[in-house]
């Protein structure tokens, strides 16, 4: 289901070409990506969230011709689906404010697994003394150095290391009891 | 109708598509719409002795001032036209331009002296200037809309604000062919407001007139 910007490009070139296999997965993909993106800006009004979502689809469809293949074309396409939205939201009387320049967007809720991961990950860290649970998302999840997660959490390198290892001692003894 | 349906049915409506080119039509719709408006100059106020203008560094100063927004509002609008476009590092361009013509304007102040300043600022043609340049505006203004409407811009108030700032600058050149108003001064304050206004008036109509 993850489709990055080079897939969804080449799809979408074959389809210009003619290709409707292409395209069919195209509109699939980009049906996928529009219904959770629109999931997340309106109220749980799926009826609503559909027939938005058609309407871009059919607006990516009759605009086609616009996409420049010079330029990537997620930023194309949340375009579309950003003016599609605000128009929604104009028609309905509503005054609200979508990014313009965060395309990441459109391909967002691409990976349900990821936000499965992230969601689990949260809930054991929870189990932690906050300090612990700083610490480690900062070193194993956020990316900082040792040195910068120590300073962060206000101690020396030393020290931090040894928390970081404790606690993931502990978490993984957490980890193994449940799956007993 | 069930989206997968709608799906079937556009994929199954795949055939080659040809991509929709933006310069070719902006540039007939420029032509037809500066061909209209050096009509209307004509027939309303008629224009200057040419030989004359032309022999003047005033007159190019003005063409190039003036063209050059005209050119920066076409490349504007020729991003802004496909979805999801952007106006880049254009309008910063857009304002180095205008410092150009400004410190021009301070050189030209600098060397006047006081009681000279009031008439480099009014001219003798102070009261219509702008209005006029707007008046001049329209046909290009229009055609461009007309081009405009056929894409797909998904930043309206932009994109029309560079249609704006587009004809505002082609109907500035217009006007330079019947205006004699040679001061820095004057242009840097009076064809700029012109110009402004019609990027304005511009944003506000592409917010009703591009939508799709």
């Amino acid at each position: 289901m993850a489709k990055s910007e080079t897939e969804l490009k080449v799809l979408m070139l074959s389809g210009l070409g003619g290709d409707s296999d292409s395209y069919r997965r195209l509109l699939e993909a980009l049906g996928g990506f529009l219904r959770a993106m629109f999931r997340r800006r309106l109220s749980q009004n799926d009826g609503e969230v559909e027939d938005l979502v058609q309407e871009t689809l059919l607006a990516i469809h009759v605009k086609r011709g616009t996409y420049d293949p010079a330029l990537p074309f997620t930023p194309w396409a949340y375009g579309i689906a950003r003016y599609k939205l605000l128009d929604h939201f104009r028609r309905r009387g509503v005054r609200r404010m979508v990014p313009i320049e965060d395309a990441s967007e459109l391909t967002a809720g691409e990976n349900p697994e990821e936000g499965a991961v992230r969601h689990d990950i949260t809930a054991l860290l929870a189990r932690l003394p906050a300090r612990d649970q700083r610490l480690v998302r900062d070193l194993k999840l956020t990316g900082f150095s040792i040195e910068e997660a120590a300073a962060r959490a206000g101690m020396s390198a030393g020290a931090a290391k040894v928390a970081v290892h404790r606690a993931m001692k502990r978490l993984e003894k957490e980890v193994r009891h449940e799956d007993l | 109708m069930k989206t997968s349906e709608l799906i079937d049915a556009l994929a199954g409506n795949a055939i080659a598509q040809r991509r929709a080119p933006i310069a070719p039509p902006m540039i007939v719709a420029m032509l037809v719409g500066v061909g209209v408006s050096v009509t209307l100059l004509l027939a309303w106020l008629g224009v200057r002795d040419l030989n004359t203008a032309t022999a003047t560094s005033a007159f190019w100063m003005k063409s190039l001032y003036t063209g050059s927004l005209a050119i920066i509002g076409f490349m504007l609008v020729r991003r802004l036209a496909r979805p999801g476009g952007s106006a880049g590092p254009l309008p910063f361009f857009g304002f180095a331009v205008l410092g150009i013509m400004a410190i021009l304007a301070v050189f030209e102040l600098a060397r006047t002296p006081t009681d000279g300043i009031a008439k480099l600022l009014v001219g003798h043609t102070l009261k219509m200037c702008s209005i006029r340049i707007i008046a001049l505006a329209v046909p290009t203004y229009a055609a461009v809309i007309l081009v405009l409407r056929r894409m797909a811009p998904t930043r309206l108030g932009l994109c029309g604000a560079a249609a704006g700032m587009l004809a505002g600058g082609a109907g500035a050149t217009i006007y330079g062919l019947y205006c004699d108003e040679t001061a820095a001064t004057f242009v840097t304050a009076w064809y700029t407001l012109g110009i402004a206004v019609c990027a304005a008036l511009g944003a506000w109509g592409g917010r009703y007139l591009l939508r799709w």
